[in-house]
């Protein structure tokens, strides 16, 4: 059984840890805690020793796990055998066994979530569900958003904090969300990744180009006008970019205005237009000012 | 100097604090720097007030400088007046593509077909919002800028705050918003409050919402020692499960300071100790009115500390579930009159 | 405060006032305690139902607009009032109010020379004081005749032919007093408990001290509790037949943070059914009563029970946890802070009533 909670105790600490880190970014560590985390240690030196004898019931855990894994690869016949094998290991093989299939299930949900699934929560004694989903960009973790679902009579969505401008609503009706939750879901994720995205990137320029200056944004972040200068000449350029779909981190749409207008036509700012339009905002930007095109 | 454009300084200077005077005239264009550093804020607002109309005089300041000055200390001081909340419905497919300059124009074109004399200001402040000042007149009148409507969008999202607003003046207002966000209707989202800013973050969401979760909330470490662990220990769980729901239904950390809601209850009276007024038919007519300081606090600290029960009813909870502060009950499901159809026994 | 009894031994010259003090003594306590030790708490339904009559005539309508000045009746009405106890005046004479109005008028001039007043009253002069009876305000042959105080003064730049301005009022006034504690007291104690005063705060403290001095008594400010704001909802529904409340608005603030002020509206109409129908469930238990004669705290609660029971099932919140601040109907409004408002003459007496029975509560030992 202890090997169980140690196991389950790791997988649930790295998401606690990950829930953590998350939320450190608005909250900052306490700094008065020395005396608490010095008492802490002290109790986790006791734990080590408890956890050292625990470890030989986790490597022969172990031990069962390897042999599961291959085993669903192999003919049920072989399963049969191998488990008749273990019976004679110990008394305690069957327990050990179910531990196993049990870590094994929570590995799988652990990737199922780190490749892109959502966590889901029951509430109200099953009546409904909250799923959260995540958002990060370039590795980043961003924000987490969440919605509360009723499940009968009808799958619908009764709390959210999904920002107003994302057309939550409409993308419910459109895709099927009462036969497909995935697919509206996947939809949602990549809505609000991209937005994410988007406010990253600009956050990122804001931060990074202190000479380019914003000229207008939007709550959204799907259209942006920037003001680049030329060196030597000075030659003001206005820049619009237009990310008009909505799920992408990328502009559909670039757009430059200019006094002199032999500049745009020159080819290398027909570069920086599919630069643009194919790379991060705030990495364009950067190379565009090392080709010297910008200040 | 026009006589109209001395009323509307000396209005405004009246209705700005000293505190605030010199900030708001700081942000202005409308003086010189020598100006700007001759003014003496220690002076009594009548001897400002002289100062300012002589500079008016001596700059020629238009009413067009003096709006200018109002709207910069309206949007820095939006907690002022009623705001009303409003909701575009039914956006058209070019909806989310509206950008500033291409509303600007088609508001101004659209109101200017349906009000002769109207002045309007539009002004994007740094958090995104587009600021509207409408000062009114009609065919015979021009605008009066004593009394202007301030409108607050915030492009791309379905929701208008409006302060100032005549019933007379509303549909023109709205069928102006209509056009130029690319929308089909708009309606009154039934929430009003002092503080923009609290309406504002209520219908955006942005708050600190709380949701169920499995892992333990780290916020949860931060609460203070109270003084007896035991009865601490014996009212933790029940306690936390409580503290848990009541920031479910209203938010976690500071809320926004929302200061009433009202419903209106035309619902039948049931009591199972009362068989004359439980088989009346009629229903039971009140209004109850919540006021606080930060009602969706005082609501949450209710909920957390036991004095109303938790699940939180959703008449409550809808508050800050559907952005809204007024509610007209009735036992009928949605028929014309009732808004929201109640859920109890 | 009081003189120890072997006082009188030990200063036989101030035998007269001492014994006096200690007989008044005994009589307040012989009162207090007939109403039960608990009353001073009085925080719980039940406790508090044993500090006030637990049950009360049903308000009949009384015409007093016949009986009333009305320029004293108008100026009753039209006014809020701040409540306050008053112990029982010494040497009190209906007969000498000429006389009280000179003297309170000189004190009011001397204190004022002694540059005590503040800049509101440094703008007023020539005070004149009138103390007069409201003829018709009473109840009972055992209730003090009402008293009312009025005080006007020149504005600081009136003009000649300008006349006074009110700028203070006040009145002392007992209905229906507990008989048993009026006719206990000793003969030169006239029982004027409630008083009410409208104007400025340092005028109160001047005519309240004049009147401490002069017949040796005491004020002390009047709340109106809990139980007695919820008395007066019920008393003031009963009337609604005859006089339309036009809305029943009761105001609670619960003790959270920030304080949380819920404002209760309820139709006119449905109040009175709601009444009506906690009133039946009673006369079926007690049939010898006459119809409306008579109204037991119990059906008050009932009725509050009712209301909160209604909001209950709504917000699933409880009313009880919070207190009861404020009332008021189109016959008038109580505030939990003693401040009052009648603006129904006919229900005048009912209301005064209550307040007498609250004020007698007061009266210190």
């Amino acid at each position: 059984m202890e090997g169980t909670s140690t196991k389950g105790g790791v997988l649930s600490l790295l998401s606690l840890l990950e829930v953590q880190a998350r939320s450190r970014r608005h909250v900052p560590p306490q700094r008065s805690r020395v005396k608490e985390l010095r008492a802490e240690a002290e109790a986790l030196r006791v734990r080590r020793e408890q956890l050292k004898t625990e470890i030989q019931t986790h490597q022969s855990l172990q031990r069962l796990r390897t042999s599961l894994d291959r085993q669903s690869t192999h003919d049920e016949e072989e399963e049969e055998e191998e488990e008749e094998e273990m019976d004679e290991d110990s008394e305690n093989s069957q327990l050990l066994k179910l531990m196993a299939r049990h870590t094994r299930v929570k590995d799988l949900l652990l990737a199922h979530h780190l490749i892109g699934g959502y966590d889901i929560v029951k509430t109200r004694h099953g009546k409904g569900v909250c799923v959260s989903v995540a958002t990060a960009y370039e590795g980043v973790c961003l924000e987490t958003y969440n919605l509360e679902m009723d499940l009968k009579p009808t799958l619908r969505i009764c709390r959210h904090n999904v920002p107003p401008f994302v057309p939550l609503s409409s993308l419910a009706e459109q895709g099927d969300m009462q036969t497909d939750i995935r697919a509206f879901l996947e939809t949602l994720s990549q809505h609000l990744n991209a937005f994410a995205g988007r406010k990253q990137q600009l956050k990122l320029v804001k931060e990074q180009h202190k000479t380019i200056e914003v000229m207008e944004s939007n709550a959204l972040c799907s259209i942006l006008v920037l003001m680049f200068t030329v060196p030597k000449t000075k030659t003001a350029i206005l820049c619009t970019l237009n990310y008009s779909d909505h799920t992408a981190c990328l502009p559909a749409r670039v757009q430059f205005e200019c006094d002199v207008k032999e500049i745009l036509e020159s080819t290398e700012w027909r570069k920086n237009c599919s630069l643009l339009m194919e790379t991060p905002l705030h990495k364009a930007l950067m190379t565009m000012k090392k080709m010297g095109n910008i200040v | 100097m026009e006589d109209s454009t001395r009323r509307v300084l000396q209005r405004l200077i009246r209705r700005i604090p000293t505190p605030q005077l010199k900030t708001t005239l700081e942000k202005w264009s409308g003086m010189t720097v020598a100006q700007r550093g001759s003014m003496d804020y220690t002076q009594t607002k009548w001897a400002l007030t002289e100062k300012l109309l002589s500079l008016c005089e001596e700059n020629d300041w238009t009413t067009k400088h003096i709006t200018e000055l109002e709207m910069i200390y309206v949007i820095d001081n939006p907690n002022q007046g009623m705001w009303h909340g409003f909701q575009l419905l039914d956006p058209e497919d070019d909806a989310h593509s509206v950008e500033l300059t291409q509303f600007k124009e088609q508001f101004k074109s659209h109101l200017g077909e349906l009000v002769r004399h109207v002045s309007v200001k539009i002004k994007k402040h740094t958090d995104e919002a587009v600021w509207i000042r409408i000062a009114w007149g009609d065919s015979f009148s021009r605008p009066n800028h004593l009394k202007p409507t301030y409108v607050v969008h915030h492009l791309q999202t379905p929701y208008v705050f409006v302060t100032g607003l005549t019933s007379k003046q509303k549909p023109l207002l709205s069928q102006a918003l209509v056009l130029s966000t690319r929308h089909h209707t708009i309606k009154d989202a039934n929430l009003s409050g002092r503080k923009l800013t609290a309406i504002r973050d209520l219908l955006m969401k942005q708050y600190q919402q709380v949701f169920p979760t499995n892992f333990p909330s780290p916020l949860a470490e931060k609460n203070e020692t109270v003084s007896n662990p035991k009865i601490e220990r014996e009212q933790a769980g029940p306690g936390a499960h409580r503290h848990q729901m009541a920031c479910e239904a209203f938010g976690d950390g500071m809320l926004p300071q929302l200061q009433s809601a009202v419903y209106k209850l035309e619902t039948k009276f049931k009591d199972h100790t009362n068989r004359t007024m439980t088989e009346r038919d009629e229903p039971f007519k009140c209004i109850v009115k919540f006021e606080s300081t930060n009602l969706l606090e005082s609501l949450r600290y209710c909920a957390a500390s036991g004095i109303a029960s938790t699940p939180v009813t959703p008449l409550l909870s809808s508050i800050p579930l559907k952005g809204r502060n007024y509610f007209v009950i009735t036992d009928n499901g949605p028929g014309p009159s009732s808004q929201m159809h109640q859920s109890q026994n | 405060m009081e003189p120890p009894h072997n006082s009188v031994v030990r200063t036989p010259l101030n035998s007269v006032i001492v014994q006096r003090r200690s007989k008044s003594k005994s009589y307040r306590q012989s009162y207090r305690s007939c109403l039960g030790a608990a009353s001073r708490l009085g925080l719980t339904p039940a406790l508090t139902a044993r500090r006030l009559n637990t049950s009360r005539r049903a308000p009949k309508s009384h015409n007093i607009s016949e009986k009333v000045n009305p320029e004293h009746l108008a100026l009753l009405l039209k006014t809020e009032w701040k409540l306050s106890y008053v112990s029982p005046l010494y040497k009190f004479r209906h007969t000498q109010l000429k006389s009280y109005s000179r003297q309170l008028s000189a004190f009011i001039a001397a204190e004022k020379q002694q540059g005590l007043a503040v800049e509101v009253e440094g703008l007023q002069s020539g005070f004149r004081v009138t103390l007069s009876v409201v003829q018709g305000l009473t109840e009972t042959d055992d209730d003090a005749e009402t008293v009312l105080i009025q005080i006007h003064a020149n504005p600081l730049f009136a003009r000649q032919d300008e006349p006074q301005r009110s700028v203070w009022s006040g009145w002392l006034t007992c209905i229906n007093g507990n008989t048993d504690y009026l006719h206990s007291l000793p003969k030169d104690f006239t029982c004027l408990p409630l008083c009410g005063c409208s104007g400025s705060e340092y005028l109160s403290g001047l005519v309240k001290s004049w009147f401490q001095q002069t017949f040796d008594c005491c004020f002390g400010p009047l709340e109106i509790n809990h139980t007695s704001l919820q008395w007066l909802v019920a008393l003031w529904t009963n009337c609604h037949m005859e006089s339309s409340l036009q809305h029943l608005k009761m105001s609670w603030t619960l003790p959270v943070v920030p304080p949380l002020q819920v404002t209760y509206t309820v139709n006119p109409q449905d109040a009175w059914e709601l009444w009506c129908s906690v009133r039946a469930g009673r006369q079926e238990e007690d049939e010898e009563e006459e119809e409306g004669g008579s109204i037991d705290i119990k059906e008050v609660m009932r009725l509050m029970q009712g209301l909160k029971g209604h909001f209950f099932r709504h917000f699933r919140l409880d009313l009880s946890a919070g207190s009861l601040r404020q009332v008021t109907t189109a016959l008038g409004s109580a505030k939990c802070n003693g401040r009052i408002k009648i603006s129904n003459s006919r229900y005048m007496i009912t209301t005064l009533t209550l307040l007498t029975e609250c004020a007698l509560l007061k009266m210190p030992i």
